[in-house]
């Protein structure tokens, strides 16, 4: 599935400026790998960028794999720009640079038919920790019986953001959980499933309920506004400071243009 | 002077060599794979030594330990457990050749022996054609039929809070796996079976035939008597094809690392199991960080060598039946 997906990917993503616009000489190309959340995001950001005065007659190249294809591809020099939807960490090679280009929501998610109110931080802690059991616990809820948990596998982006947003440091998610290795799967596994609850990326979120944390729904709006706190950041990865038409792309996705794209179904970093 | 084109230049001499060489580079490829992957996985195995392939802790938080593993490579985390995978291996690749060698048998003797020709000339075709499915369609059909079927009528609310605790019953199970897996082996081995059942030679069933024994008697004692090199060749094929199957398995019984436990009874069947393709390819995102590509480099060995020594017993088997054997 993740092959066919890569695949899918590579071939598809090949954006090409009209080649009149360009003598050979001045075109380059930016190559970009990593998250598959960022990848649409990266691709509308390239078609535009490609249609300013400093872009034009250059080419962007988009390939995905996840955030960890993307930082180790980057620090090899495979690739100008990685994309990362996770944090910098620790064991991340040196020498790279981590440029914050927008903010993506995680949503916590149930079963369409098990429409919970709202949840607080530690409820969220109780229920994924595997210290609250039941769905009888769980005030509001609609379903019965024992909670199903649908989380991502360790190499996740998305698994990391959840890790580091909702439960903190310590805390880890319950060993009975089930495990999904992409997006689609997770999905797929809580609509099917009326005792499951799990999270997701807010572009993800299609026929599940979305639980509001802390009152406040996972809705796009609550997140660009501040008031809903699940967010996490969205990174493109430059090997040293980025130089060149690099630079340019990322100077264009941080100015007003850029990040009027970013707000159509993303959070823009003012 | 050398000109391929030539009438004369393919002699026999050169031909030779040119497939020799063909042949040898098989060797060389195979060779070489089994030396990359152990060099890329012997640290994984040399920090655990025996303990790797025990039990002990949750295989899953293990991976993630050694995901987030710290910069410094002699900080690496590599401690892994992994016998809930090798046990989930095991379980469902024997259940899966075992229901497989059952039906695939009695199919392939009503192939042969008792379906009416042109109910076979149908029935073979189209198990050929079965034989061919890609795993990914079985696996699809699986996570969107047969799973959410089995955990919400197969599975009762009591079974599910009696193992809550420990593991979350949700249809993603280890008798879907086998289940699947049984449909997608059996094609292959009943298209061996056929093909061994039709070469025993006529003389001899036809010798049983005079001497008054019935039709299922001389297939029986006869025929696949004679085709028993065949249905271990069509096994060893199977268990081939059911070690390696990943995305399948990943989609309909991998949802989480468990060691099913056969004293639970039936809820054994529910119980969600990840066999060690399946680990592999669902966390080859992570590759990139060092340790955690050398542990999935350690499963990738595992498998190898099994399937070595899979070959290795299939031919040990089929030299005692040899005298009065025919080969597929």
């Amino acid at each position: 599935m993740k092959r066919t997906r890569l695949l899918a990917a590579a071939a598809a993503l090949a954006l090409c400026a009209p080649l009149s616009a360009a003598t050979a000489a001045q075109a380059a190309t930016i190559t970009m790998s990593g998250s598959t959340s960022i990848a649409p995001l990266a691709t509308k950001l390239a078609k535009a960028f490609l249609k300013t005065p400093k872009g034009k007659g250059n080419k962007v190249v988009i390939l995905q794999g996840g955030s960890d294809i993307g930082i180790n591809d980057v620090s090899h020099g495979r690739v100008t720009l990685g994309m990362s939807s996770r944090d910098p960490k620790p064991a991340d090679p040196g020498g790279i640079v981590f440029n914050k280009i927008a903010r993506d929501a995680v949503c916590i998610v149930s079963n369409a038919s098990n429409k919970i109110p709202t949840l607080s931080q530690s409820q969220i802690q109780d229920v994924f920790s595997g210290r609250v059991r039941s769905w009888s616990q769980v005030p509001g809820a609609t379903a019965s019986g024992p909670i199903d948990l649908v989380v991502r596998t360790a190499a996740s982006g998305t698994q990391d953001a959840f890790q580091n947003i909702f439960m903190g440091q310590t805390l880890r998610v319950a060993a009975s959980a089930t495990t999904k290795s992409s997006n689609g799967l997770q999905a797929q596994t809580i609509k099917s499933d009326p005792n499951a609850i799990g999270y997701a990326s807010f572009a993800f979120t299609g026929g599940l309920h979305t639980i509001p944390y802390q009152g406040v729904p996972c809705t796009l709006r609550n997140a660009k506004s501040g008031q809903y706190a699940g967010s996490r950041n969205f990174f493109l990865v430059s090997r040293g400071a980025a130089k060149g038409l690099a630079k340019a792309f990322i100077t264009f996705t941080r100015s007003s243009a850029g990040q009027a794209i970013v707000a159509s179904d993303w959070v823009p970093l003012h | 002077m050398l000109n391929p084109a030539a009438p004369g230049f393919w002699t026999d001499r050169r031909v030779e060599r040119l497939l020799g060489a063909v042949a040898c580079l098989v060797l060389l490829l195979i060779g070489g794979m089994i030396a990359f992957v152990f060099s890329k996985a012997w640290p994984s195995f040399a920090h655990n030594g025996l303990a790797w392939f025990g039990s002990g802790g949750d295989v899953d938080r293990q991976l993630e330990d050694i995901f987030s593993s710290p910069s410094n490579p002699s900080d690496y985390v590599y401690e892994l457990h992994a016998w809930s995978l090798i046990w989930g291996t095991f379980v469902v690749t024997a259940g899966a050749v075992l229901i497989g060698i059952v039906f695939s048998l009695l199919a392939a003797i009503f192939i042969v022996e008792f379906a009416p020709p042109r109910l076979a000339r149908l029935l073979e075709p189209v198990v050929r054609l079965l034989a061919a499915v890609p795993s990914v369609v079985y696996g699809l059909i699986g996570i969107l039929v047969i799973v959410p079927w089995v955990g919400e009528h197969l599975i009762s609310l009591e079974r599910k809070e009696s193992v809550a605790n420990v593991i979350q019953l949700n249809g993603s199970s280890l008798g879907v796996g086998i289940l699947i897996l049984t449909i997608m082996i059996v094609p292959i081995m009943i298209a061996i079976v056929v093909d061994a059942l039709r070469a025993v030679p006529g003389s001899w069933t036809e010798g049983a035939s005079a001497l008054g024994v019935n039709r299922w008697r001389v297939t029986w004692s006869i025929a696949v008597r004679t085709a028993r090199p065949a249905v271990v060749a069509a096994a060893v094929l199977a268990t081939a094809r059911a070690l390696g199957e990943a995305i399948m398995l990943s989609m309909v019984s991998g949802s989480a690392s468990f060691a099913p436990n056969p004293i639970d009874g039936i809820t054994f069947l529910f119980e969600p199991t990840r066999p060690l393709a399946s680990a592999l390819v669902e966390n080859v995102e992570g590759l990139t960080v060092v340790p955690f590509g050398q542990t999935l480099f350690a499963f990738a060995a595992v498998l190898l060598v099994s399937s070595m020594f899979l070959s290795l017993a299939g031919f040990v088997a089929k030299q005692s039946m040899r005298r009065y054997g025919v080969q597929p």
